[in-house]
């Protein structure tokens, strides 16, 4: 009974004009930015992050979360109508959407997509709803020792999940926590990698370090290759799905909620992985697996299904531990800290009206994203003729004012070029910026617990083993990086991801 | 670009290893003068010297077997967008503190157009205008970012 009370209350929290207008706003810019190749969610959270300093904390989140779903659905559009995925988590729905598109399907590929996320979605808000309270009561027994060890293991987790390679993400995550450290040391105040410059001792913003390393640098990549080729849009026909495309894809969609909503429990695991694993998965399982790739809607159902399953649970280990698992949920935890909410599990007995707002809006942000989409599939796509020229200034602009709005200062914004920069250098490298997100976030948390933990067995390590969670922790550590040195692990790994690269 | 063979060393892995080898080694001479302590105490320089540490293997390790396989050339760098965006950045925060944003901004996105060549005057000066009035309206208007409009 308790649990409907609570639920209504975030329905109630949820359904005010206002929140509902901003959950609306969030879910309109994700499909657009989500649709527009070239600006990933991560950039627009980045750049939209101070904006919703001004707002109430709720709202603010309430509108990202919005963003986070709603670039799932968009990018999926697009990369069935003109086989563009406009986000990485769509590349494998391209694979059998756009077929589906050049056979006179689109509308089915699209409609099932669509249904198939709402479906996905829901179930993933009611795996929050229902994990949320438990996991956070068995969080509050958590001590300085086993926040350690869960924070070795998200990391290295979230390395090995992500695509690309291993060692320079632990590189990246290694320079996020160095760039956490810079400003005055919380314990002793000594300052600390400054080059003595007074406007870092207070440490470096996150959104200084997100605009520069995702907004600039990737304007500017994406400037340096010149020339859009010319799309070709797929002819839009019948929207309804045949009674056929319905009995074929029912299954898929299930499989891919569920495995979508594991995979984005875990570390690193999120929307991108989980459409990939749900794409394998249903190829394998599949009675006529070679047909994959020529249009099949199941390849269109499962992983469209799972990156939304994945993009909302991955709220959970955020929302009850207090740890972000991927960069998106390390921005999420920056807007909280915005408004001074440090997620986990004292949010819940709080702030109840935060957490079952988020869960009752997401509910909400999904039926209007099948309510917006299918109508206005036409729209998003004219948006693809808009070229990249007229959009960067805004979003440069965007990003400036973001910037500097911060504290009003110079600084910051000369800063955030450099961080630019220094993004542009790591995308030149291969490196892939966004553990260093990971790291920077989870930097402070991880030497606050790993002093406090050592302070109370005066230096004695042998806590981290005794702790029985911290044991757990740490033996899944270990075990994932036997798992990486051995060679078979590492061709299916590659594997995997192989036809993102493609 | 070399006939493989002749050449040897990843260069994008090369890269990441100076870089990684490169911030290391800076972490590691800011922080020589902190603190170290001991395993109960940390000092404020414990955390710091063992991830630069770290840092610094990780590079070795990324780097030393890259030496030895076949070239692989970076991306071609193109000095236009890195620099003129860079330019515009810079510009925007000097001009907005002591032009106020109605300048800055006309600065920002028409010096921020320059970086794409295919620009032509008559869009990027309608754009300009037009991201103006929005941004004054949105950001300083409605959302009360602390900005003076026009030159003090």
């Amino acid at each position: 009974m308790e649990f409907l009370d609570l639920l209504m209350l975030g329905f109630g929290e949820a359904m005010t004009p206002a929140n509902l207008g901003f959950c609306l706003i969030g879910a309109l810019l994700g499909t657009l930015i989500g649709v527009l190749p070239g600006i990933g969610p991560t950039a627009t959270i980045a750049v939209l992050l101070p904006i919703t300093f001004f707002l109430p904390p709720l709202a603010g989140i309430i509108m990202l979360a919005g963003i986070y779903y709603g670039a799932q659905y968009g990018g999926s559009t697009t990369a069935v109508l003109v086989n563009l995925p406009g986000e990485a988590s769509s590349v494998v729905t391209a694979l059998d959407g756009y077929q589906m598109a050049r056979q006179g399907r689109a509308g089915a590929a699209l409609a099932v997509a669509a249904l198939g996320s709402f479906f996905a979605g829901t179930v993933a808000t009611f795996a929050i709803a229902l994990a949320g309270p438990t996991l956070s009561g068995f969080a509050l027994s958590f001590g300085p020792a086993e926040y350690v060890s869960l924070m070795l293991f998200g990391l290295l987790a979230a390395t090995i999940l992500a695509s690309g390679p291993v060692l320079k993400a632990i590189g990246m995550i290694l320079i996020g926590l160095l760039l956490g450290m810079v400003g005055t040391d919380a314990e002793t105040g000594a300052e600390r990698l400054t080059f003595g410059a007074l406007e870092l001792f207070d440490g470096i913003d996150f959104i200084v370090i997100a605009i520069g390393v995702f907004g600039f640098a990737e304007i500017i990549t994406n400037l340096e290759r010149s020339g859009s080729e010319g799309v070709s849009v797929a002819p839009l026909t019948r929207l309804w799905p045949t009674r056929e495309d319905f009995r074929a894809s029912w299954r898929a969609v299930l499989r891919g909620t569920g495995i979508g909503t594991f995979l984005g429990l875990l570390p690193g695991g999120g929307a991108t992985l989980a459409s990939f694993s749900a794409y394998s998965l249903e190829k394998k399982v599949s009675r006529h697996p070679q047909k994959f790739g020529t249009g099949v809607v199941e390849g269109v159902a499962a992983p469209e299904a799972a990156n939304n399953a994945a993009a909302q649970s991955s709220f959970i280990p955020l929302l009850t531990l207090g740890i972000p698992s991927n960069n998106m949920m390390a921005m999420m935890l920056s807007a909280f800290m915005i408004h001074g909410i440090t997620p986990g599990p004292s949010v819940l007995t709080n702030q109840p009206e935060i957490f079952w707002g988020l869960v009752a809006s997401m509910w909400i942000g999904n039926l209007l994203l099948v309510i917006i989409n299918l109508p206005l599939i036409g729209l998003w796509v004219r948006l693809l003729t808009v070229p990249y020229r007229l959009l960067y200034p805004a979003i440069l602009l965007f990003c400036c004012i973001g910037v500097y709005s911060m504290n009003n200062r110079i600084f910051d914004v000369v800063l955030a070029a450099g961080f630019g920069l220094l993004g542009y250098v790591f995308r030149k490298a291969n490196c892939e910026p966004g553990p260093l997100l990971l790291g920077f976030v989870l930097g402070p948390l991880l030497e606050a617990n790993l002093r406090r933990a050592m302070l109370i067995t005066q230096g004695d390590p042998s806590i981290f083993v005794e702790r029985p969670i911290s044991l757990t922790m740490l033996v899944a550590t270990v075990i994932l990086l036997a798992l990486m040195i051995m060679p078979s692990f590492r061709k299916t790994r590659g594997e995997a991801f192989q036809e993102e690269e493609a | 670009m070399a006939a493989p063979g002749t050449q040897r060393g990843d260069r994008p892995d090369l890269l990441t290893a100076g870089l990684f080898i490169g911030i290391g080694m800076l972490g590691l001479v800011m922080s020589r003068h902190l603190d170290f302590g001991s395993l109960a105490r940390m000092g404020p320089g414990f955390m710091p010297r063992i991830v630069c540490l770290l840092l610094v293997a990780v590079g070795l390790i990324v780097g030393i077997p890259a030496l030895r396989r076949p070239a692989h050339a970076i991306e071609a760098v193109r000095a236009r967008p890195l620099v003129v965006i860079t330019v515009a950045i810079v510009g925007f925060a000097f001009a907005v503190t002591h032009f106020g944003f109605v300048a800055a901004s006309l600065w920002l996105v028409i010096t921020g157009s320059l970086a794409d060549p295919g620009g032509r005057w008559r869009t990027v000066l309608l754009l300009a205008a037009g991201l103006t009035a929005f941004g004054a309206l949105v950001f300083v208007k409605t959302l009360g970012v602390q900005v003076p409009l026009w030159p003090l």
